[in-house]
C-alpha cells in the first residue's frame, strides 16, 4: 500500500488569500492512500522542503504531492528534495492550486476552495499509481553554432570560442557586422560604431576557435541537444576567396548598377562588390542576379577572341583582378557548397530589419526627402554615400529644417503594437550629432512620448533639450509634398493643444524594428517558436530569457525582441554562457517522461509516424513485421502518439493510462 | 478654470454614455494627438476635437463640455480615423458626443435651421444663389431632387419621425 504525503502551500497570500488552505489539508487527509497532510506558508522554502525530506526519511511517506504554485518553476525544486531524501524523484506530483485556481477565481473563495480539493484529489489519485523512472544520458558534441553575425552573434561566438569550444559563426551576408556596422555613432556615449565594432569583428575573424561561414545559410538542423546535425549552404561567391585579397579592383571595374543595401539604397554598387569598407572577411562577391555578363562572359563559357587584337575578351571584373581570383570560364555551381556540421548547442542571433517607408502613405513616401532613420544613419556616416555630409537626397543641398517623426509603424495596431525600444534614443542621438555639427540647423522632433529608460539615457535626452533641439509631444499626423522638394509637416502640440503646420526640407521616419523575412525559415529549420509580435519566443519572459522551448537552442539580440546594443551584447553573452553548460558537462540528461512503444501490441499501422511533431517515430522491423519505434533522444513526451495509437501500444511514462483514468475518476467522484 | 476632481463614477458614466452612443473605441485612446494633427476642424479653430474631446470625456467632464461648439466643426472627413494608431475611430467618438449634445438640446444654433429645412424640404441647406445659377443656364431653378418630389419628402419626414430626432421636438 502506498503512503502519499500531501503538502498544501499558502504561497504567502497568493493561495491562502483565496483558498481555505486548512480545509484543503483536512480534506486531503481523508483521501485513499494519503498517509499524512501538512501545510506551510512557503513550501518551497528550506523549512517546507525539510518537512518533506523528514517525512520521507522517517518512512512516513513514499509518494509526495505538493499543492502549490506551478510545475513550470517549482517541480524541479520538489523533485530534488525527494531525491535528496532518497525517494525516486518521479514519485512526486504537483497540484497547481495557484495558477489554475486562486489566481483565476480570486472573487470566489468558497468555489476556489472546492476546486482546490478537486485538484488535490486528482493529483493524489495519480500519485498512488506513479512508478519510479530513471533519467537517461547521452554524450555531447563539444562544438557550438551561432546563426547570425551581427553584434549579438559576434559576441556569442567570441564567448564560446573564448571558453575553448570550436564555434561556427554562420552569416548570410558576405561580411559579419549586422546593422551595427551601418550605424554612425552610438548612444548614449556617442562612440563611433565602426571604431568599437571593427576590432571585435577582426577578433572574431582571427580567433583560433571561431570559423566564420559568411555568405552562408543554415539549410537544416536535425538531431537533439548535444547532437545536432546541421547543414549549411555556402552560397556561390563566383570569386575564389582563397585568392581574393579584398583590393576592390573588381568592384571599381564592374559597370552593373544595383542599389547598395549597405547604404540602404541611397547609392549604387556593382554586381561585383565588397559588402562595406571594413568587412570581415574582406572579400568580394559577384551578385549573379545583377551581373550583366559583360563581353558575353556567362559563367562556365570560354571567352570570345577579339577580332582586333586576337586576344581573349574578358569581363572587366576578371581583367581588373590582380590576384586572378575571378575566372568566369570555370563551371561554378550556382548552388554553392553544402557543409555538414556536428553541433552540440546553437545560439540564434539573426537580428531584425527596419520597416521601409512605403507602407506609410500619410508620410509622403514618394518624396526622396522622406527617409528612414537607418538611411539618415548612412547619410551622416563617414563611410556613407555623402561621406558624412548632411545633404538631402533630392538635390544634394544641405537642409535648413529637419523633422523627426517617431513611432512610425510601432505602437500602432495597424502595424506593430509593440514599442521598438531604440528609436527615441537613436533619434535623439542623430539630432544631437547633427546639432553639434550644424548649430544653425533647425531640428523638430515629434514624439508620442519620449522613452529613455536606462543608465545615462534620460540625461542624454535632457541634454538634447538644452542644446536647443525642439521637442514636441504629439504624433505627426501627415507629411505632404510641396513644390521645390519641400515638405509640409502636419503635427500637433499636445501640451498647448494646438495644431502645427510648417515646412521642412528633410523628414526622418523612425520606422519600426521588425523580424526579418528569413526568420520564418530559421524557425522552420530549428523548431523555434514565434511570439505574438513575430520575434522568437524565449522559454520564459523573466526566468528563461535566452533559453527556448527547443533544448540546446538559445536566442540573443533583436531576433528575440527589439533592443539596443548594450542589451544585445548582454543577452549574447548570457546565451553563450547557457549554451556552454551542456558542452562543459559533456553529457545531457534526457527526462524519462517520454513515450515508448510496446512492440508486441503494435500492429505496425504507422498512424503515429506522421503525427509526431518531432519526427521521433520510425517503423523498424520487429519479428516478422515492421513496428513503430521511438527515438528517446527526439521524443518530447507530448503524448500525441499515445492518444492516437489504435492498438494502445504506446505508453507515455509519467502519464500512463491507469494514472490518467484514476485522475478522471477522482475528478468525477 | 476650476481644477478637475478625479471622480471615478463620473468618468465611468461619461465613457459609458459615449460608448452607448457609438463611440466605443474611446478607451483605446493613448492621447498621441495624431488625429488632431490632421483635423481640419482643429485647424479652423475648433480646438476641442478628436484628441482633446476624448481627453475631456476620459476625465469625466461630460456635462462640463456640453456647450462646446467644436464638435459641430467636425467635417466627417475621417482623416482622424485614417491616422489613429489605436483604432479609436475618433470621428465616431465626436459623433457620439454630438448625439449626447443633441439629446440634451445643446446643439449649436446653426444646427437647428438645417434640421428643420431637412424635415420640410428634404435638403438641409438650400440657397437662393443656386436657383439663380440654374436659371441662368436654362435649368429649372428647383433641382430634380427631394425638393421637387413630395413623395420623397414624405419619406424623409417619416424616417425622421421614427428616429430619435423626433423626440427632440425640433420639427
Ligand atoms: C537607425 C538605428 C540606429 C540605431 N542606433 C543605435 C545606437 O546608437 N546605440 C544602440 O545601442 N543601438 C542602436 N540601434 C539598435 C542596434 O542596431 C541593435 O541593437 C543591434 O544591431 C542588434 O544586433 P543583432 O546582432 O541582434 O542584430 P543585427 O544587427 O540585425 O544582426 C543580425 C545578423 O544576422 C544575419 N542574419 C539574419 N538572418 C540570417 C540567417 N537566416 N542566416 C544567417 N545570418 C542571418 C544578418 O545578416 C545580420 O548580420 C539602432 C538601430 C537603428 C535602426
Ligand atoms: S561580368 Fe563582372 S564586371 Fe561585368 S557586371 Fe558581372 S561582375 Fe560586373
Ligand atoms: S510523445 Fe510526442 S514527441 Fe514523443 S514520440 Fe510521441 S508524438 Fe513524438
Ligand atoms: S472626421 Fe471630424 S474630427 Fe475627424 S479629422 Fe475630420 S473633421 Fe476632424
Ligand atoms: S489618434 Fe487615436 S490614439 Fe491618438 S489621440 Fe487621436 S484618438 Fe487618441
Amino acid at each position: 500500500m502506498v503512503k502519499v504525503g500531501v503538502y498544501v502551500c499558502h504561497c504567502g497570500t497568493n493561495i491562502a488569500g483565496v483558498v481555505d488552505v486548512e480545509a484543503v489539508r483536512a480534506f486531503a487527509e481523508t483521501l485513499p492512500g494519503v498517509a499524512l497532510a501538512r501545510r506551510s506558508l512557503f513550501m518551497c522554502s528550506d523549512t517546507g522542503q525539510e518537512m518533506i525530506k523528514q517525512d520521507i526519511r522517517d518512512g512516513l511517506v513514499d509518494r509526495v504531492v505538493v499543492a502549490a504554485c506551478t510545475p513550470r518553476t517549482h517541480e524541479p525544486i520538489f523533485r530534488a528534495a525527494c531525491e535528496a531524501a532518497g525517494l525516486n524523484k518521479y514519485l512526486f506530483e504537483m497540484a497547481n492550486i495557484r495558477d489554475q485556481d486562486s489566481w483565476v477565481h480570486g472573487q470566489d473563495h468558497a468555489g476556489a476552495t472546492e476546486k482546490a480539493k478537486k485538484i488535490v484529489s486528482s493529483a493524489v489519485a495519480k500519485a498512488t499509481h506513479l512508478k519510479p523512472l530513471e533519467d537517461k544520458f547521452v554524450d555531447v558534441e563539444p562544438t557550438a553554432l551561432v546563426i547570425g553575425g551581427g553584434v549579438g552573434g559576434i559576441f556569442s561566438a567570441l564567448e564560446l570560442g573564448g571558453m575553448g569550444y570550436k564555434t561556427y559563426l554562420v552569416e548570410k551576408q558576405p561580411s559579419i557586422g549586422g546593422v551595427m556596422a551601418q550605424l554612425d555613432k552610438t548612444f548614449p556615449t556617442n562612440d563611433c560604431s565602426a571604431c568599437i565594432l571593427t576590432p571585435v569583428m577582426v577578433d572574431a575573424g582571427n580567433h583560433p576557435n571561431i570559423e566564420l561561414l559568411t555568405y552562408s545559410e543554415v539549410e537544416s538542423v536535425d538531431g537533439y541537444i548535444g547532437n545536432f546535425t546541421v547543414k549549411v549552404r555556402r552560397k556561390q561567391t563566383y570569386i575564389d576567396w582563397n585568392k581574393c585579397t579584398g583590393c576592390g579592383a573588381c568592384a571599381e571595374a564592374c559597370p552593373a548598377k544595383v542599389p547598395d543595401e549597405f547604404n540602404c539604397g541611397l547609392n549604387e554598387r556593382g554586381a561585383a562588390y565588397i559588402h562595406f569598407p571594413q568587412a570581415v572577411p574582406k572579400k568580394a562577391v559577384i551578385d549573379m542576379e545583377h551581373c550583366i555578363n559583360c563581353a558575353g562572359r556567362k559563367i562556365g563559357t570560354e571567352p570570345k577572341i577579339s577580332k582586333k587584337t586576337g586576344k581573349p575578351m574578358l569581363a572587366p571584373c576578371e581583367k581588373a583582378c590582380p590576384a586572378d581570383a575571378i575566372n568566369r570560364s570555370l563551371p561554378l555551381n550556382p548552388e554553392g557548397e553544402l557543409i555538414e556540421l556536428k553541433i552540440g548547442t546553437i545560439v540564434v542571433a539573426t537580428g531584425y530589419k527596419v520597416m521601409g517607408k512605403e507602407s506609410f502613405k500619410e508620410y509622403a513616401p514618394q518624396s526622396p526627402n522622406v527617409i528612414t532613420a537607418l538611411q539618415l544613419e548612412r547619410i551622416i556616416s563617414a563611410t556613407g554615400p555623402t561621406g558624412g555630409k548632411l545633404l538631402r537626397p533630392s538635390d544634394q543641398v544641405k537642409p535648413k529644417t529637419l523633422t523627426f517623426v517617431s513611432c512610425v509603424g510601432s505602437r500602432d495596431e495597424r502595424y506593430h503594437t509593440y514599442c521598438s525600444r531604440v528609436c527615441c534614443m537613436y533619434m535623439i542621438k542623430q539630432a544631437r550629432l547633427l546639432k553639434e555639427k550644424y548649430p544653425d540647423l533647425n531640428i523638430n522632433m515629434h514624439f508620442i512620448d519620449v522613452r529613455c529608460a536606462g543608465k545615462d539615457y534620460d540625461e542624454y535626452y535632457v541634454g538634447a533639450r538644452k542644446m536647443g533641439i525642439n521637442i514636441f509631444k504629439g504624433k505627426v499626423g501627415g507629411v505632404e509634398m510641396l513644390p521645390d522638394d519641400k515638405l509640409r509637416v502636419l503635427a500637433y502640440d499636445m501640451e498647448s493643444g494646438t495644431p502645427m503646420e510648417y515646412e521642412s526640407d528633410l523628414v526622418v521616419l523612425a520606422t519600426a524594428i521588425e523580424s526579418n523575412e528569413d526568420a520564418r525559415k530559421v524557425a522552420q529549420v530549428t523548431g523555434l517558436q514565434f511570439c505574438g509580435a513575430h520575434f522568437f519566443r524565449e522559454l520564459h519572459p523573466k526566468l528563461g530569457p535566452v533559453e527556448t522551448s527547443v533544448e540546446g537552442l538559445f536566442v540573443a539580440g533583436c531576433c528575440q525582441g527589439p533592443k539596443d546594443i548594450p542589451d544585445t551584447v548582454s543577452q549574447a553573452k548570457g546565451a553563450a554562457a547557457a549554451a556552454a553548460v551542456p558542452l562543459a558537462q559533456g553529457k545531457v540528461k534526457i527526462e524519462p517522461i517520454i513515450s515508448e512503444v510496446h512492440p508486441e501490441k503494435c500492429s505496425g499501422c504507422g498512424i503515429c509516424v506522421p503525427l509526431c511533431p518531432y519526427d521521433a517515430i520510425t517503423l523498424k522491423p520487429y519479428g516478422d513485421r515492421p513496428r513503430a519505434q521511438i527515438d528517446i533522444t527526439q521524443c518530447h513526451g507530448c503524448g500525441v502518439c499515445t492518444a492516437a495509437c489504435p492498438s494502445g501500444a504506446i505508453v507515455l511514462h509519467g502519464y500512463t493510462e491507469d494514472q490518467i483514468f484514476s485522475q478522471i475518476a477522482a475528478l468525477t467522484a | 478654470m476650476p481644477a478637475i476632481k478625479i471622480d471615478q463614477d463620473k468618468i465611468k458614466e461619461a465613457v459609458q454614455t459615449i460608448v452607448d452612443l457609438g463611440g466605443d473605441g474611446i478607451r483605446n485612446c493613448v492621447q498621441c494627438g495624431a488625429c488632431s494633427a490632421v483635423c481640419p476642424g482643429v485647424k479652423a479653430g475648433f480646438p476641442v476635437l478628436c484628441r482633446l474631446l476624448i481627453r475631456k470625456i476620459l476625465n469625466g467632464q461630460l456635462e462640463e463640455t456640453i456647450e462646446e461648439v467644436s464638435t459641430w466643426g467636425c467635417q466627417s472627413c475621417n482623416r482622424c480615423t485614417e491616422v489613429c494608431p489605436q483604432g479609436v475611430r475618433p470621428q465616431e467618438v465626436v459623433f457620439a458626443y454630438r448625439r449626447y449634445q443633441a439629446g440634451e438640446l445643446a446643439m449649436s444654433a446653426s444646427a437647428f435651421g438645417p434640421q428643420m429645412s431637412l424635415y420640410e424640404t428634404g435638403h438641409a441647406v438650400t440657397t437662393d444663389a443656386t436657383a439663380a445659377n440654374r436659371e441662368k443656364v436654362g435649368l429649372n431653378p428647383v433641382p430634380p431632387t427631394a425638393l421637387q418630389n413630395k413623395a420623397a419628402q414624405k419619406e424623409i419626414q417619416t424616417l425622421l419621425d421614427e428616429s430619435p430626432m423626433a423626440d427632440l421636438g425640433i420639427f
